[in-house]
């Protein structure tokens, strides 16, 4: 019965999971080699906290993210939730505790009650997202759109409102500062978190109804499943998880900042649950392929920080574009046999010089600090890649004649 | 004389389905040649490569003698062969003139559109077909016979030399149909020459100087119409016998399971005003009903309805064993012992990244599960035991959906049905894409379905079908149940006549 399922060996070596830990294997050995501080060999204990944290940070909102792409939608607006909830604990530690707010020594069911509050605000974003996506009929696209615009704006107003006019709050308790951004305590209730995300998505009768609506709605519905609950529950998750991370972002920044803070997180974790193997057809994904997924996009960062020196999140953004268009690009490749032509047509000859002059910028970019560059260093390297680009064009073309 | 196009050895394969193995023939300038076989058959699968629609498959084609390979739709345009599709492909958004010069618009220079010119030109190509649309009117507002008018004006405006139908005929009515066979002689004294895909005997034997007969995506025969007959065709075109149906005793007197009284749907927007107009019925313990209806009577609202999935909620009443019920959601449906096999597999139906078992138990996942956590072992055994009950060909229940064939794949959206334990299975025209062996399997199983008691409500497209495995017959035209039949009474005959009355 069985002789065509194929092995568990087999099965294993085509998992995103098990490439994306080879790949994460990859960047910290050439990062090993490559940082010129050698960070990673003289310090493991603060390089592996840091990384740590960051994935930490980024996978908890990521795994609602991927909830909610698995389910066939789209959350937009984590980010602008992340700076709510920020916005929200600080603001409910001003109304519960004036005194201990302006003294710094908050009382712990003062914590407590802002941190049910916050959650409880998350809750109420998710449920305001079900709503206009299953009642009002709008695309997820739409009504989260609306709210990672909205929803900042809010609570910048929110923090002037609470704080005497001001653009930030301040957190007020060193102590429980601390205790918040603990990366072991966070870190433990992100694996709890993450255990039960995967319970509920493969295990349970409910993820299984998630995975069969993402993959095909209308048939989902025709069988009886309940598709305006299962949304609600996606969306008051994703919201919930990117509460969570607004009170640790809270504590570890120090302050709310409703006007930076968190902005454009939405497209990192929406980009890791991508790497990690979500399909954004929907139905397709795991949460073990998202947290690796985290993981491998953070460690990314970090070794390209390291390398680069600049220590300065400049490059975050470019690091996620590519590392998104070449994961997802890779894990198409598996899908069809055939080589697909990516130079060999017009726009494909058009993208050879822009995807040169890019990597010439680029490494110009990177490395201009070092004594050893040269302005000659950059445009040699974009010839190179113009060269290598051509090539594999040229080899597309005669690969096409000969079918 | 050359044939204009020579099809050799063309094979197509998909996933696990051999759509076309095979087939040769050629197809003379001027005549019109007819493709038949039954659904599944290839026809359309082998349309599409000639027409470019897909481009990969193997074997070759020429035209007037020269190979040809298109790469799209565009390129067998441009080579002067135009496709009438059975679903049309036309944007609805849009005016009857942009739609025939759509890609390859009029403009003056600069590049602005020159929508007078195109309009002029409309006018004339649709003159040129005895009709009197406007070339302004948006396709949406066309009747469906009217739309596929516009369609072969386009192929006009194109200079097509080579047009190919794909079962034209389908959804039009008998006065639409009169009018596409005057289109058709036209054409024809043009000297197009046109490839007709069709399984009605009638047309086609009006219509055809030769007929092709397909069989399980294989060439079967070429024949000169004037020297076959209907039967031969037929015979041709089945292969082998299907299997004889075990008759069981009608339940006519028995229980009432469902009825229906006065069941209607609005269609807001629609010049119409209805989807359905006071539509009563009564289905019978161990019954199997059939409903019959040209394409956009209503069949599958009316099963939408009684299955609580309809857009709006339709009026009048529907009782399950005697008591009034209304459902808003399937779930409720499905709750109180409905069932439904939806009619488009792929769009309604199957979860394609699913396993077979997953895609089987999806309906039934609360009774293999305690507390909400699934059991696999008991998820297992009950896709097993309807793999096994159904006969379902499958390496495993591990399996990928997408590796059965279209038959199988159907079969497991029957198992998850079965599981959900019904009363009453509607069955929105199951055997559509099935191929003929699987099809004569699933009457069988309809068959033993309905002497086990249950109540059955099947639509098909194919009349023959239907008068095969129905006890009683309902005809739908335009919303509104124009004919009722019994097994002994009906004839494709009658029923062709009640479904295509013309409402006031």
């Amino acid at each position: 019965m069985s002789s065509t399922t194929p092995s568990i060996l087999r099965r294993l070596w085509s998992s995103v999971e098990f490439k994306l830990i080879l790949a994460w294997l990859a960047v910290v050995i050439a990062t090993m080699v490559l940082d010129p501080g050698h960070t990673y060999w003289k310090n493991p204990r603060d390089s592996s906290e840091l990384i740590i944290r960051q994935t930490v940070l980024l996978g908890f909102f990521a795994l609602g993210s991927a909830v909610i792409i698995i389910s066939g939608g789209i959350d937009l607006s984590s980010g602008s939730v992340i700076a709510m909830s920020a916005t929200v604990f600080g603001s409910l530690l001003i109304l519960l505790d004036p005194e201990g707010f302006n003294s710094g020594h908050l009382e712990t069911w003062v914590v407590i009650v802002a941190t049910i509050g916050t959650l409880l605000s998350g809750a109420m974003v998710g449920t305001l997202h079900a709503w206009l996506i299953t009642c009002v009929g709008l695309p997820p696209f739409i009504a989260t759109l609306a709210t990672l615009v909205g929803l900042r704006s809010f609570s910048r107003g929110l923090t002037q409102a609470v704080n005497n006019n001001k653009s930030q709050i301040e957190f007020p308790d060193l102590v429980w500062r601390d205790h918040i951004k603990d990366v072991t305590s966070v870190s433990i209730v992100f694996v709890a978190l993450a255990l039960a995300v995967w319970f509920l998505m493969s295990r349970t009768v409910i993820g299984r109804h998630l995975h069969a609506m993402g993959g095909n709605e209308q048939a989902a519905k025709l069988s009886g499943i309940p598709t305006d609950r299962l949304k609600w529950l996606a969306y008051v998750l994703g919201a919930v998880a990117a509460s969570m991370v607004g009170i640790v972002y809270f504590a570890d920044t120090g302050a709310a900042k409703p006007d930076i803070q968190a902005r454009g997180y939405e497209l990192n974790a929406i980009a890791a649950a991508v790497i990690g193997g979500c399909s954004l057809q929907g139905g397709v994904g795991t949460i073990l392929g998202t947290v690796l997924g985290c993981l491998f996009l953070r460690t990314v960062i970090d070794a390209v920080n390291k390398i680069v020196g600049t220590g300065a999140d400049v490059y975050e953004g470019m690091i996620v574009g590519i590392v998104v268009v070449m994961a997802v690009t890779f894990s198409q490749r598996g899908v069809s046999s055939r080589i697909r032509p990516f130079f060999g047509t017009t726009i494909g000859w058009a993208a050879i010089p822009v995807l040169s002059l890019l990597a010439g910028l680029s490494f110009m970019l990177f490395f201009r600090d070092r004594p050893w560059f040269g302005a000659w260093h950059a445009v040699v390297f974009g010839i190179i890649v113009a060269g290598i680009l051509l090539v594999r064009g040229i080899i597309e073309i005669r690969q096409k004649r000969a079918v | 004389m050359e044939p204009v196009i020579s099809i050799r050895n063309i094979g197509k394969q998909f996933s696990a389905v051999r759509a076309l193995d095979n087939v040769s023939f050629d197809v003379m300038p001027g005549e019109l040649h007819a493709v038949m076989g039954e659904n599944g058959a290839g026809k359309s699968t082998l349309m599409k490569i000639l027409s470019g629609v897909i481009s990969d498959f193997e074997g070759e084609f020429r035209l007037r003698n020269k190979p040809v390979e298109f790469s799209s739709t565009r390129d067998a345009e441009n080579a002067g062969v135009s496709i009438i599709h059975q679903e049309l492909n036309l944007v609805e958004q849009l005016s009857v003139a942009a739609n025939i010069f759509l890609g390859r618009e009029s403009r003056s220079w600069l590049g602005i559109l020159n929508q007078l010119e195109m309009d002029d030109r409309a006018a004339a190509l649709l003159a040129e077909l005895d009709t009197n649309l406007f070339p302004h009117a948006l396709v949406s507002t066309l009747r469906v016979g009217d739309q596929q008018l516009v369609e072969i004006a386009k192929a006009l405006s194109l200079q097509a030399e080579i047009l190919i139908m794909d079962e034209p005929t389908s959804a039009l009515t008998e006065s639409e149909v009169e009018r596409l066979y005057r289109v058709i002689e036209k054409l024809r004294t043009k000297g197009v020459t046109i490839l007709y895909i069709s399984h009605k005997m009638e047309e086609v034997f009006r219509l055809a100087d030769r007929i092709t007969v397909l069989r399980d995506g294989q060439f079967v025969q070429t024949l000169d119409r004037k020297e076959t007959t209907p039967r031969a065709i037929a015979h041709l075109m089945v292969g082998r016998d299907i299997a004889p149906r075990i008759k069981h005793t009608t339940a006519r007197d028995s229980a009432v399971v469902l009825e229906t009284k006065n069941l209607s749907l609005l269609w807001p927007g629609h010049s119409r005003g209805w989807r359905l107009q006071n539509v009563s019925l009564k289905l019978h313990r161990g019954e199997i009903l059939g409903v019959a209806g040209l394409m956009g009577a209503g069949r599958t609202e009316l099963l939408e309805c009684l299955f609580g999935a309809s857009e709006l909620p339709p009026q009048g009443e529907i009782l399950i064993d005697g008591q009034p019920t209304r459902f808003s959601h399937p779930s409720q449906a499905m709750k109180a012992g409905i069932a439904m096999v939806t009619e488009d597999r792929k769009r309604l139906g199957l979860f394609a990244h699913m396993t077979v078992r997953e895609n089987i138990t999806v309906c039934a996942l609360g009774d293999v599960s305690s507390a909400g956590v699934i059991s696999r072992t008991r998820e297992t055994t009950a896709a097993i035991s309807q793999v096994n009950s159904l006969s379902i060909k499958t390496d495993s229940p591990e399996a990928p959906i997408t590796t059965l064939s279209g038959g199988n794949q159907q079969k497991c959206i029957i198992g998850r049905c079965m599981l959900t334990n019904p009363k009453v299975l509607l069955l929105d025209d199951p055997t559509r894409g099935v191929d003929i062996g699987a099809k004569a399997e699933l009457y069988l199983l309809m068959e033993q379905l309905a002497s086990d008691g249950m109540a059955i409500i099947v639509t098909s497209s194919e009349l023959p079908e239907l008068l095969t495995v129905s006890d009683r017959i309902l005809v739908l035209s335009e919303g509104v149940l124009t004919g009722e039949f019994s097994r002994s009474e009906a004839t494709e005959q009658k029923i062709m006549e009640a479904a295509t009355k013309a409402q006031a």
